[in-house]
């Protein structure tokens, strides 16, 4: 967004591939559904169409709790999965505190005011061919959109990507979360489970198990969400295999728009925001 | 019925209503703009044709400095019960980007802007305001002697009288535009800076600033903030904030901005009744980034139902 650009914020840190989000809406959503995928994580489907139809992979809502007038912050939350025709979306939340709990509370029906789709979301090179999602705990979530649409090209134009892997790692296999619907889009040997204490798929760390990747096999794209010091890890990874990275950081937030200044974000060249000029980032500009 | 005039004169400044925002809550105001404009709501749609932010009375700017400041690092905000602790730290890009970049753009909005100016020190102050004497597209100054989440300068210009009055006496030999103090509830009285910024020759004065808090993480036992204290704002400050009013109107005969808390029409009216003649909306614009445009819609409403011709009949209109 080239009118937001600025000494700190915004600016041509990034390439041409970065598109510019469009101006965020408002949206008073209903909730459809909201289902424990597991303890303290839940699938909260709400009916947004216009946030479903304009919605880009990466890209977050900006929720407001409902009826809690003691919660005046909004919570960012990614958009798991969206569908424009049904004009419903879907988001995983996890209770962190008082407030994400009461959201994991809403019942159907309720109505919750939306600001979204906000931010820049993925922007994988258009010759991408191999693909590696990392996804750590419930940070797979944004990562969905973004595989639905490389392997949908795959499945349109066989000269773009050919492969998307995903390492989707949890503490156990209860708190893979998110693995049925990466499962029905990829294939079984390119869906990689590893848990802390070996309930599930490979014991061990998704750094370790994409360390091993990376030296297995080629890959020109690297996109990860998970707790901070697993992103790290990944973009070192990624740089000493010279692959491109990106990452998408979470961050306390107010406004959700730009404004306030209060996702900061340290960059190797300054200050960012995390609401729209990112939260997706490339991994090797950010000052880890 | 004729529709009720919402306008108001703050120290010579012609204002379409009594409504502004926060320094630092809305930016330069082009995010909140383009989220107006796009608002299907059409109770709430600024006017057909007309700038976005044309609807406020006057644009008060994020907090502006000599040079650029990289704001606080690490965690800036925390949402506490009715409110939020900010340690933002008065990130900004520095006068000269702000006058080549930002009020440019609000030069075109159709709105009285008010530049919020922030410094190390009195002379940083001057400084700044004498850049900004240069760009015809300011209206008046509002002097920052009240953040909490600076070292240096802030807030300790705004809990000493006789540093609050040589600040503002400073700024005021600057510039003929009205001149706008904003001062910080942190103090033991207020009415003590209020008459000392008074003294030092402002026109307005601006209240509050953020109440000085803090937050832990039991979990890590560390503060939430790296800098330990934060700016408290938001409902939980309501009360302080129109209380501060309340006695500062009583102190001093200049026109007052009130703050601190405003969530609807109800709350503005509040602050005008405890002597402000303009309102301003903070936190309350990240929870519903409508905000101002209801409250807008509400105060009209409000005269309409009371029979009240001018809002500016009810300032300072407390009966005690």
């Amino acid at each position: 967004m080239s009118e937001h650009a600025d000494g700190f914020a915004g600016g041509g840190a990034h390439g041409p591939a970065r598109t510019a989000p469009l101006t965020p809406l408002l949206e008073s959503c209903t909730v459809l559904a909201n289902d424990m995928l597991a303890p303290g994580v839940a699938l909260l489907r709400l009916a947004a169409a216009r946030i479903a139809g304009a919605v880009r992979p990466g890209q977050f809502v900006h929720l407001a709790l409902p009826a809690l007038e003691a919660h005046p912050l909004r919570r960012p939350l990614s958009v798991f999965c969206a569908d424009a025709e049904s004009g419903s979306i879907e988001l995983v939340c996890q209770a962190v505190g008082e407030g994400t709990r009461h959201l994991l509370a809403a019942a159907p029906q309720t109505t919750i005011d939306c600001i979204g789709p906000v931010g820049r979301g993925w922007s994988p090179p258009p010759a991408a061919r191999r693909v590696l999602l990392v996804g750590g705990g419930i940070g797979a979530a944004p990562l969905y959109l973004l595989a639905r649409e490389l392997t949908t090209r795959v499945a349109h134009d066989s000269r773009v990507a050919s492969e998307v892997h995903l390492v989707l790692g949890a503490q156990s296999a209860r708190a893979l979360v998110c693995k049925e619907a990466f499962a029905r889009l990829l294939a079984p040997d390119a869906l990689h489970v590893t848990t802390d204490d070996g309930s599930e798929g490979v014991k061990g760390l998704t750094t370790e198990f994409a360390d091993w990747l990376l030296a297995q096999q080629c890959f020109d794209y690297v996109a990860t969400c998970g707790p901070a010091p697993m992103m790290a890890a990944i973009a070192r990874l990624a740089a000493q295999n010279n692959v491109a990275c990106e990452v998408s950081l979470e961050r306390r937030m107010a406004c959700g728009i730009g404004a306030c200044l209060s996702c900061n974000v340290d960059m190797r060249d300054g200050v960012r925001r995390a609401c729209v000029d990112g939260p997706v980032f490339d991994a090797q500009e950010v000052s880890w | 019925m004729v529709m009720p005039s919402l306008a108001v004169r703050l120290a010579g400044l012609e204002l379409r209503n009594p409504l502004s925002v926060a320094s630092g809550t809305f930016g330069s105001g082009r995010e909140y703009s383009a989220v107006w404009e796009s608002s299907v709501e059409s109770r709430c749609a600024p006017n057909q044709g007309a700038p976005a932010l044309s609807a406020l009375g006057a644009m008060t700017t994020k907090g502006v400095s000599l040079r650029p400041w990289p704001g606080n690092q690490g965690t800036r905000i925390v949402e506490c019960a009715s409110g939020m602790l900010n340690s933002i730290g008065l990130q900004n890009p520095g006068v000269e980007e702000f006058c080549a970049n930002d009020l440019v753009w609000l030069s075109g909005q159709d709105v009285p802007v008010i530049v919020n100016v922030c410094g190390h020190s009195a002379d940083e102050y001057v400084q700044v305001i004498e850049r900004l004497e240069r760009e015809t597209a300011v209206s008046a100054y509002e002097v920052n002697i009240s953040c909490p989440n600076v070292d240096c300068g802030g807030m300790a210009f705004g809990t000493q009288p006789a540093a609050a009055e040589a600040v503002t006496a400073a700024c005021r030999a600057a510039t003929k535009r009205p001149l706008f103090v904003k001062l910080s509830p942190n103090v033991t009285d207020i009415a003590e800076i209020a008459r000392a910024a008074a003294s030092g020759g402002a026109d307005a004065l601006s209240l509050i600033n953020t109440v000085a808090g803090m937050a832990i993480d039991v979990r890590t036992r560390a503060p939430v903030l790296p800098r330990v204290v934060g700016g408290l704002s938001g409902a939980a400050v309501k009360p302080i904030a129109l209380y501060a009013v309340h006695r500062v109107s009583q102190a001093v005969k200049l026109p007052l901005v009130g703050m601190g808390g405003v969530r609807c029409a109800t709350d503005v009216l509040e602050f005008m009744l405890a002597g402000a003649t303009v309102v301003a909306v903070g936190t309350h614009n990240f929870t519903d980034p409508l905000a101002v445009l209801r409250i807008r819609d509400g105060l009209t409403d409000w005269c309409a139902s009371e029979g009240v011709a001018r809002i500016d009949e009810i300032i300072g209109g407390l009966r005690i």
